[in-house]
C-alpha cells in the first residue's frame, strides 16, 4: 500500500520568473515559490489562482522544483477559460499558488527499474520523477512519453538503448539524456525517430523485452489521459508488476476539505470514494482499475 | 501573529448561549471534519468562532460519482452528495481528535428518514460536539435535505423530533430553494431550533455542450459563491424578522468572501457569518475578514460586532429596523 502523506500546505505569492509558450498552446511556467520548493515531490501539484479576478483555483503538477534556487516549474496546455487566463500572465507578475499538495509518486528499493509511462499534459510529473530518481539513486528509469502535439522540450537521437524497441525509433528529451536516463517518444503524428502509434505499445515492447529477473524489479509509475492509464494499467496486471497511477478530476479546495475531486476506488474493505487531492493523485492502479 | 487581547475581545460574540471568539463560522462540507484545513500554513482557527463538520449521516455514505464541482460564474456548483462515514465513526473515531479548546465544533446531521435525523442527532447528544446543526436543505440527495426543508411540515416535524432527543443547541439550516423562507423559519421557531443557519445552496445545474450531458455526476447541484450573495442577504433579512422576536440568532451564509460582505450579513439581521467557497479561494481568508469586520467597528465608533447585527437602516423608515 502506498503510505498516506500530509505535509505542510503553504500559501505564497509568487513572483513568475519565466513563461514560455511551445507550439499547442503548451506552456512552460517557472514561478518563484521556495516553501513549495523546498519540499515538492514528484506527483504532487500546486493549487494556481491564474488571476486574481478568477477566484477558483487550478491544479497544476509540478513539472520540476529547485529548493536551492526557491523556484517551481509547470508545464501546462491551454484547455479551458482558466489555463487561458494563465496564460497571459506576463514575468514580474505574481502568481497565488497552495503547495505543494497530495501523495508524491513513491518508488519503492525492491523495484529498482522504473518504468515511467506519460501522456499529454500528464508528462510533468513523469519527468520530474525520473530526475528525483537518478538524483537519489533509486534506481535505473526509462521514460516513454506520448504526445499528439510537439514536445515542448529539446530532442536528441538517443546513445541509450532501450531493450524490445526498434533501432530507429531512437529521439529522446535532450534534458533525461543529459541525467543518463533512456527515453523514447510515442505520437500517431509521424516524426522521424518517433514511435508512430501509442506510448503504451512501447511500455509493451519493453516489459516484454525483460528478463524475468528484470522484471520482478519493475515498478510502473503512469500519469496521463484516463484511457491511458487503464492501459497501462492492463499492462501491470498482465506481466504482474505494480503500477501507480496519477489520476486528474475538478478541484474546488484542493487541500481535502470538500471532497469535490473524490473518485471511486477499490480498498480492502470495499468500494470507497477518495479525493484525488491529498488521498491521491497517486493511487495504486489496482485501486482505480481493479486487481 | 495573534491578534491584541482588546481587539479580539471586540470579534467574540455569544451564538445561542456559544462563545463564539469570532462571527466566522466555517461551513459544513467544506472542511471536512475539522482537520484538513489546518494543514494550510498559517490557518488557525483561533480565526473562527466555530466549525460546522461534514453532513453526517446514520449509515456511511459513498457520495455521488464524478464530476462533483464545477465553476461557475462568480460561484461554483456543487453534488458531493453527503459523503461520510457514518455517525459512529464520527463520534468515536473523529471528535476525540477534535482540540476543542481552539473553536466550538458543530455537527451537522442529515437523513433520509425523520427517524434517521432522530438517530444521528441522538449519537451526537452525547459526544463532546457543541452543537447540532440540523440540514434539512441539501440538495444533493435522493430523500430528505432539501425535500424536507422545502415543506415547513416536514422542516417542523424534523427539528420537533430532534429536539426531544437533545438539549445541545440546535441550528436549524434553512433551505433557499422554497417559497416562503419565513414561514419555515416560523414553524422551526416552534418546534424548538434554538437557531438558524440561512442559506443553503440553490439548486442549478450546468450542461456540457459537446456531449449534451449535465456536468455533474448528480446530473444537478447546489450553487454557492458570491453568485447567491444577494439572494442570501434577502432570505437573512427576512429570516430575522421572524426570529429576532424570540431571541433566535442567524448564521448568516452565502458567497461571503470579503469583510463587506461579512458586515452586510450582520447589518441584516446575522448574529454570526458563514465561511465557504471563500476559503477555496483564499485559505487564509479568516483573518482578513475579521481584520476588516474590526476597521469598520473602528469607523463607525462600535465596540463589538454584537452591536452591528440588525442595525438595517430601512428607506422607508429612515430609522434603524433593529
Amino acid at each position: 500500500m502506498l503510505a498516506p502523506h500530509r505535509n505542510p500546505i503553504h500559501a505564497e505569492f509568487g513572483e513568475i520568473l519565466c513563461h514560455h509558450e511551445h507550439p499547442g498552446g503548451q506552456y512552460l511556467l517557472r514561478v518563484m515559490a521556495p516553501a513549495c520548493a523546498a519540499v515538492a515531490e514528484p506527483g504532487q501539484f500546486a493549487h494556481i489562482r491564474v488571476t486574481p479576478e478568477r477566484p477558483m483555483r487550478r491544479p497544476l503538477s509540478l513539472l520540476r522544483a529547485a529548493p536551492g534556487e526557491g523556484w517551481v516549474e509547470f508545464l501546462y496546455k491551454v484547455v479551458g477559460e482558466g489555463t487561458a487566463l494563465l496564460a497571459g500572465r506576463q514575468p514580474g507578475d505574481f502568481l497565488d499558488l497552495l503547495g505543494p499538495i497530495g501523495r508524491p509518486f513513491q518508488p519503492h528499493p525492491e523495484h529498482p527499474r522504473q518504468l515511467l509511462v506519460g501522456g499529454g499534459v500528464g508528462i510533468p510529473p513523469i519527468l520530474f520523477l525520473a530526475e528525483r530518481i537518478r538524483e537519489r539513486e533509486e534506481g535505473t528509469p526509462v521514460v516513454f512519453m506520448g504526445s499528439e502535439l510537439p514536445f515542448p522540450f529539446l530532442t536528441t537521437p538517443s546513445a541509450l538503448p532501450v531493450p524490445g524497441l526498434p533501432e530507429e525509433t531512437d529521439l529522446a528529451l535532450q534534458w533525461m539524456e543529459d541525467l543518463g536516463i533512456a527515453s523514447r517518444l510515442a505520437s500517431r503524428v509521424p516524426r522521424p525517430g518517433v514511435h508512430r502509434g501509442l506510448v503504451t505499445e512501447l511500455a509493451r515492447d519493453w516489459l516484454a523485452a525483460q528478463h524475468p529477473d528484470h522484471l520482478r524489479e519493475v515498478e510502473i509509475f503512469a500519469c496521463g489521459p484516463h484511457p491511458m492509464l487503464a492501459a497501462v494499467a492492463e499492462l501491470a496486471r498482465e506481466f504482474g508488476v505494480p503500477c501507480q497511477v496519477s489520476l486528474e478530476e475538478f478541484m474546488a479546495c484542493g487541500v481535502g476539505g470538500c471532497a469535490g475531486c473524490a473518485v471511486p476506488v477499490n480498498t480492502p474493505e470495499g468500494p470507497a470514494m477518495k479525493r484525488v487531492c491529498v488521498d491521491g493523485p497517486v493511487f495504486e492502479a489496482r485501486e482505480v482499475f481493479g486487481p | 501573529m495573534s491578534r491584541d487581547p482588546e481587539q479580539a475581545e471586540r470579534l467574540r460574540v455569544d451564538f445561542c448561549g456559544l462563545d463564539f471568539q469570532t462571527p466566522i463560522v466555517l461551513l459544513s462540507g467544506c472542511v471536512g471534519f475539522g482537520d484538513e484545513y489546518t494543514r494550510v500554513v498559517g490557518f488557525s482557527h483561533a480565526e473562527v468562532g466555530a466549525v460546522c463538520l461534514k453532513g453526517t449521516t446514520a449509515q456511511p455514505r459513498l457520495g455521488n460519482p464524478p464530476h462533483r464541482v464545477y465553476e461557475t460564474p462568480a460561484g461554483m456548483l456543487n453534488a458531493i452528495g453527503l459523503q461520510n462515514p457514518g455517525v459512529d465513526h464520527v463520534v468515536e473515531e473523529i471528535l476525540p481528535t477534535l482540540d476543542f479548546t481552539e473553536t466550538r465544533f458543530i455537527a451537522n446531521v442529515s437523513g433520509s428518514t425523520i427517524e434517521e435525523y432522530v438517530r444521528v442527532t441522538e449519537r451526537f447528544d452525547d459526544s463532546p460536539i457543541d452543537a447540532i446543526e440540523i440540514n434539512i436543505s441539501c440538495p444533493n440527495v435522493k430523500a430528505g435535505g432539501v425535500a424536507f426543508g422545502n415543506d415547513p411540515d416536514m422542516s417542523a416535524r424534523v427539528v420537533e423530533a430532534c429536539r426531544k432527543v437533545t438539549r445541545k443547541p440546535l441550528i436549524t439550516k434553512l433551505s433557499p430553494n422554497q417559497t416562503d423562507i419565513a414561514e419555515n423559519a416560523r414553524r422551526c421557531i416552534e418546534a424548538g431550533t434554538d437557531a438558524f443557519a440561512a442559506i443553503n445552496t440553490l439548486m442549478g445545474m450546468a450542461i456540457d455542450i459537446e456531449s449534451r450531458t449535465p456536468v455533474l455526476g448528480n446530473d444537478q447541484g447546489g450553487l454557492s459563491g458570491p453568485a447567491i450573495k444577494p439572494v442570501a442577504l434577502l432570505k437573512v433579512h427576512q429570516v430575522y424578522q421572524v426570529a429576532r422576536p424570540h431571541g433566535i440568532p442567524i448564521i448568516g451564509q452565502g458567497g461571503v468572501t470579503t469583510p463587506e460582505d461579512a458586515i452586510e450579513f450582520l447589518i441584516a439581521g446575522a448574529t454570526a457569518v458563514g465561511v465557504g467557497t471563500a476559503l477555496f479561494y483564499d485559505p487564509l481568508v479568516c483573518r482578513t475578514i475579521n481584520d476588516g469586520i474590526l476597521d469598520y467597528l473602528d469607523r463607525h465608533g462600535l465596540a463589538t460586532v454584537g452591536q452591528l447585527t440588525g442595525t438595517l437602516v430601512r428607506n422607508d423608515e429612515g430609522t434603524c429596523c433593529a
